[in-house]
């Protein structure tokens, strides 16, 4: 059976374990009608053009995890920021895992989403966000909404800012042969509130996972939310994150994305502009190797007026690795004053590599500022040859450059022990020996 | 946007039609001219007269006014005239287009020029002019006239031919940018120059070439209205007379030892005497 | 007087299209619709050889079993390819044609469209080759081409007198089955022009042709082919006009290009078919296939002045196949009410140390749409391949829109690739200051407009500049935003 009819037949299995009274299973439902007639996006959609998923297709993934398994957090310390405080949601083979978490219901909610889909307290919440900013008619999306069930729940209260950072951990332990897996959050800001995030998904095994994850944020009026995304898995596993930005008047969602590790990553951002003098940044850094690939779909729509976008990612490739970008960036007829960048810098350090950009401007207001820049190359020789002519290697001047490519994007993450983390990641990744500690 | 702007100016010149038609026929008389910018009032009754062979010098602090002014008179619509009469040589120059009132020999040297790319400071002077003869019911100026003309007025403000061709004001210092609008008013040989702060920027040797530009258009039959904060530039274009602008209004005039007792005693004494 | 939108905007209806007339010559035309007697009909017409004719043919079954592009980003009722006839000739064409010849009406209406061949012959530097609807009418400057060895004619003609040539050469860069109307213009195609320039020769003069849809309800596909061998170098002009008919026309080339090692082609495109009426009405179809074939060393520039049509569908681009070749696009396309252009380039780059570069400014006012598409690709074997690219779109009020689709695919590490693309509008600043100089808005816009189009203007022949740069005037002409 291909993965396709294996997920649509699972729906029945799923629905004996969910309740169909929930007026939630009457947009699952839906869902999974689009997701029948649709598909797996094929490489002749234009969104899918450089991306192919048909060989995860040909993998027989469990869709429910065979059973329930435990991690101690010392053996898995070390995927956590643990040098600072964090509110932690973990999940062990998609099932929440309550002795790795830190959940409150402190005057925020910071929990899960089975609760706030099913206890009648967040009823009201949940009719107003889930599933309102996600697709309804992108096949993948509707996939996971379609087998929504949990996933980290986050409510900020108006005015209120959380004590510390929150992580979100995905583990796979391998106890399946493969795993699909397809978390679902909802993330709320509310009026001037303030969050951070940090997410991650990590394999413990080199069994093949597949996770397919949706997140919705609203940012409401003035709110800010920083979401930091850490993607460093094993090789055998693959990742589509699909998510969906709302914003109100004011308001400023900044997402970072940190590409190293993964056989497979798919990363649809979208961010809709629903409101004036909205701020929506989007950074990444892809460095890869091996035969992975990696492709960055970003959508920033410009619907109202006095709005910013700013997109700055960088990528160095490998070996045989796959880079693609393809940053969407629409201005509405009435978003006057819109200024839009976008900047896309690439190296290719092997002939077997290969990077696929499409920068993209649709723009129907007329008192505008958009621009793209787009770059393809090597090292700035000059810069090169002075590193020499000071004495150090070639080797490492060249690696020394390539961090410093990749290392200016880290200026905007705001929770410095993030930022060492990730400044190793790239060192390490690069073979750049800094000499010092981060 | 622009057009929708313009047809809200429109309507509002037509209710005060009214208004006095002529004047007297100094060459630029103000009457107290009120003008806002979105709402905000920023000149709260000018007077002023400037007559045919004069030079005035307008000083006074930044943000008082200065450039508004210069602004309104030159017919620049984001401003918006609330009150008040401009005349030029007697006429009521509120209906005329920017274009127009350039037509009737109105220049205005800004103090931030504007970029044009891909527009030579050459190609943009040739249309500038044709467009002036034309709007008189002139032929375009023969091709070799506009050569020597272009030929001679380059070489009364030391500019390089080779300036001529690039992009107008794009890319140019400061000073260049300065000296090039004092070559477009050599070219178009305006009746009233209205210079806004066109020594900023320049050092003392350009500083004598621009005002050696200023002082060969100055006649009888012409005016110049200088805009500056300091005294420098009323060293080389001597002022008859010289007005303090201060929180949209002429506070004080005099002659050009008033420029002198500002650069001296700065312009605090002229805010006390004004808060009076 | 102030200038308010409203007047401007009066104006602008006002504004007819400049070459707007029909002259009433009696022709030949073909019943409509098409089929593959249709398609023989035509080549035995032409009195074509087998082959060529086999040819079409062929031609033809790959396009009734293909489909219409979907992709571009333009909007419009498709064709009835059943409601166009495919052969309309001037019934007084004449094989052996001298100036003297030609219809006096048709040489009235060269004089409408300011390219009287009189005037022409002396503008000394300039060969035309005229097409008018479907049959070339009249070249000049022959000799002068054929003493250097210069093939310059008809291609129906060098299908008679050059057969190896065209034989050898036809469909090698844009094979009939490369597209929809690549597939339709190799079965219908009535006429184009046909260069050859032997090996070593530069062309002493511009060639150019211009092309012309007279009849109501046909649909133009001329073939050009450009061969240039080794060493040689030739520029080349077309430029194109239609009357102003409520029926959309179909017109659908193909123009390929074959630069051998060391040749250098510059082919230069003035467009202003009927744009359709300010309502949006009428207008041509224009969806052209354009491409070069660089062999080593080699050169091509394409530049286009894309002002007219109502859809325009159109890639000019370059197979960079030889070491050291290079390809350039120089491009501004304007559009105004209700056009839709979707344009822009394809660079392939496939031998070593190849270069590129991209010129592409976009100009939208009115309700149009304008949209730059472009594909830089490096394939893994093209060491040391080089991209530069800059696409500048400039909004003109608020009802139209301007899209940028640059389309990067490297599989090579020492590629160097440069995109860059920006859109902005008129400022206001920027007018006040002309119009404090003397200019009215009117013709502050153009000044600016001229300005932002400065760098591709400059790469057109001398002769064709000043006209491109009335063109755009009177395309953008009360468009103020
Ligand atoms: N276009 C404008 N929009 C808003 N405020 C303006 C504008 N132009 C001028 N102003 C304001 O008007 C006042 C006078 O400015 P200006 O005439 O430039 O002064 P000066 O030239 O004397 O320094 C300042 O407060 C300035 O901020
Ligand atoms: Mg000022």
């Amino acid at each position: 059976m291909d993965l396709k009819d294996k997920l649509v037949s699972s729906f029945l299995a799923f629905e004996n374990n969910v309740d169909v009274h929930n007026p939630v299973h009457d947009v699952r439902t839906e869902a999974i009608k689009n997701f029948e007639t649709k598909g797996f996006p094929s490489k002749k959609l234009e969104a899918w053009k450089y991306t192919s998923l048909n060989g995860l297709q040909k993998i027989d993934f469990s869709i429910f995890p065979k059973k329930e398994s435990s991690l101690e957090y010392k053996d898995v310390k070390k995927y956590f920021i643990h040098q600072i405080d964090t509110y932690k949601i973990v999940f062990i083979d998609g099932v929440f895992s309550s002795n790795l978490s830190e959940t409150t219901h402190d005057g925020v909610d910071i929990c899960l989403m089975s609760s706030a889909l099913t206890k009648p307290m967040y009823k009201a919440v949940i009719d107003v966000y889930f599933n309102k900013v996600a697709s309804k008619d992108e096949s993948l999306t509707t996939l996971n909404t379609a087998f929504s069930r949990e996933g980290a729940y986050i409510y900020i209260p108006k005015n209120k800012v959380p004590k510390k950072p929150i992580e979100i951990i995905h583990f796979s332990t391998g106890n399946d042969v493969a795993l699909m897996l397809q978390p679902r959050n909802l993330i709320i800001a509310e009026e001037n509130s303030e969050m951070q995030i940090i997410e991650r998904h990590q394999s413990l095994t080199s069994n093949a996972v597949l996770t397919n994850s949706v997140t919705e944020i609203f940012a409401a009026k003035n709110a800010i939310v920083d979401y930091y995304k850490v993607q460093n898995d094993v090789d055998s596993a693959s990742l589509v994150d699909n998510t969906y930005v709302d914003q109100k008047d004011g308001s400023h969602v900044k997402v970072h994305t940190f590409s190293f590790g993964g056989k497979l990553l798919r990363n649809n951002l979208n961010f809709y502009q629903n409101g004036e003098r909205i701020d929506s940044t989007m950074k990444g850094i892809t460095i890869i190797g091996d035969k992975q690939h990696v492709d960055h779909h970003t959508l920033v729509h410009h619907i109202e007026p006095n709005c910013e976008s700013h997109q700055d990612y960088k990528g160095i490739y490998a070996d045989s690795s796959t880079g693609v970008f393809n940053g969407k960036i629409i201005v509405d007829k009435i978003a006057q004053k819109t200024n839009a960048f976008q900047q896309n810098n690439n190296i290719l350090i092997s002939d077997k590599a290969t990077i696929n950009t499409k920068p993209q401007l649709e723009i129907f207001a007329d008192d505008v500022k958009c621009s793209h820049g787009c770059t393809i190359g090597q090292l700035d020789e000059e810069a090169l040859f002075y590193l020499q002519s000071r004495g150090i290697p070639k080797k490492e001047a060249r690696a020394l450059l390539m961090y410093a490519f990749a290392n200016n994007v880290l200026e905007s993450v705001r929770i410095p022990e993030l930022k060492v983390r990730i400044n190793k990641l790239i060192a390490n990744k690069l073979g750049v020996n800094l000499g010092f500690d981060l | 946007m622009l057009g929708v702007f313009r047809l809200i100016k429109i309507t509002l010149k037509k209710e005060k039609n009214n208004k006095e038609h002529k004047s007297s026929d100094k060459m630029l008389k103000i009457k107290d001219l009120h003008a806002s910018v979105e709402g905000k009032g920023i000149l709260k009754g000018i007077n002023l007269e400037v007559g045919a062979g004069e030079v005035h010098a307008i000083m006074g602090p930044n943000g008082s006014g200065k450039s508004t002014l210069a602004s309104v008179i030159a017919g620049n619509e984001t401003y918006e005239v609330t009150a008040g009469d401009i005349f030029l040589n007697g006429e009521n120059i509120e209906d005329l287009s920017p274009e127009e009132r350039a037509h009737n020999g109105v220049f205005l040297s800004f103090q931030y020029p504007v970029e044009i790319p891909g527009v030579s400071v050459t190609n943009f002077m040739k249309t500038a002019i044709n467009e002036s003869r034309k709007a008189k019911g002139l032929e375009d100026m023969p091709a070799k006239d506009m050569l020597k003309l272009i030929r001679e007025k380059s070489e009364l403000l030391e500019i390089d031919r080779k300036f001529l061709s690039r992009s107008l004001n794009e890319g140019f210092s400061g000073g260049e940018k300065k000296r090039n609008e004092i070559f477009q008013m050599a070219m178009l040989e305006p009746k009233l120059a209205i210079l806004d702060e066109t020594d900023s920027g320049l050092d003392i040797d350009a500083l004598r070439i621009v005002a050696n530009g200023v002082n060969k258009l100055k006649s009888k039959d012409n005016a110049v209205v200088v805009i500056t904060h300091y005294q420098r530039l009323l060293e080389y274009i001597v002022p008859d007379f010289v007005h303090v602008l201060y929180n949209g209004k002429i506070v004080k005039s005099g002659t050009k030892e008033l420029a002198m007792e500002l650069e001296e005693k700065g312009y605090d004494w002229i805010k006390q005497e004004a808060a009076v | 007087m102030a200038y308010t939108e409203e007047e401007l905007k009066k104006e602008l209806e006002t504004k007819e299209y400049e070459y707007g007339f029909y002259t009433d010559i009696e022709s030949d035309t073909f019943p409509i619709g098409l089929s593959e007697d249709i398609v023989r009909a035509i080549s035995k017409k032409k009195n074509e050889p087998k082959w060529m004719t086999d040819w079409r043919v062929e031609a033809y079954r790959v396009w009734e079993k293909m489909e219409e592009p979907e992709w571009a980003n333009v909007h419009y009722q498709k064709p009835d390819f059943q409601a166009i006839s495919y052969y309309s000739a001037p019934k007084k064409a004449d094989p052996n044609k001298k100036l003297e010849d030609v219809d006096p009406e048709l040489l009235e209406m060269y004089k409408k469209l300011g390219i009287s061949i009189d005037e022409q012959k002396k503008l000394q530097n300039v060969a035309v080759d005229i097409v008018v609807d479907s049959v070339s009418v009249a070249t000049t400057f022959k000799k002068t081409l054929a003493e250097k060895g210069i093939i310059f004619m008809p291609i129906s003609e060098a299908i008679q007198e050059h057969p190896e040539l065209v034989r050898k050469y036809m469909g090698t860069v844009v094979p009939t089955t490369d597209n929809f109307y690549a597939a339709l213009n190799s079965a219908v195609f009535t006429d184009g022009s046909f260069c050859y320039i032997p090996k070593g020769v530069r062309c002493p003069m511009e060639l150019s042709t211009y092309f012309r849809i007279n009849q109501a309800g046909t649909g133009q596909f001329e073939r050009t082919l450009v061969v240039a061998d080794e060493e040689s170098y030739v520029s080349y002009l077309e430029g194109c006009t239609a009357p102003s008919r409520d029926e959309n026309q179909l017109h659908a080339a193909v123009v390929e290009l074959i630069a051998m090692d060391d040749a250098e082609i510059k082919y230069s495109t003035v467009q202003n078919w009927f744009p359709g009426n300010k309502e949006g009405k009428g207008g041509v179809y224009n969806f052209v296939t354009k491409r070069a074939l660089c062999e080593k060393n080699a050169k091509v520039s394409w530049t286009q002045v894309e002002t007219g049509s109502a859809v325009t569908w159109k890639y000019p681009s370059c197979i960079l196949k030889g070491d050291n070749s290079i390809g350039e696009f120089y491009s501004i396309a304007v559009t105004n009410n209700y056009q839709q252009a979707d344009t822009g380039t394809k660079m392939i780059h496939l031998g070593k140390n190849t270069r590129s570069t991209i010129i592409s400014k976009g100009i939208s006012a009115g309700k149009s749409q304008n949209s730059y598409r472009g594909l830089v690709q490096v394939s893994s074997r093209a060491d040391n391949a080089r991209n530069f690219s800059q696409c500048d779109s400039l909004l003109m009020g608020n009802e139209c829109g301007a899209h940028t689709f640059p389309y990067i695919e490297v599989k090579n590490k020492s590629a160097m690739i440069e995109h860059e693309a920006t859109t902005s509008k008129i400022g206001e600043e920027q007018i006040f200051y002309c119009n404090q100089r003397g200019i009215d808005t009117e013709k502050a816009i153009a000044l600016i407009v001229n300005g932002f189009s400065k760098e591709v203007l400059n790469k057109l022949p001398m002769e064709f500049a000043v006209e491109a740069q009335k063109l755009l005037e009177i395309s953008l002409e009360g468009s103020v935003g």
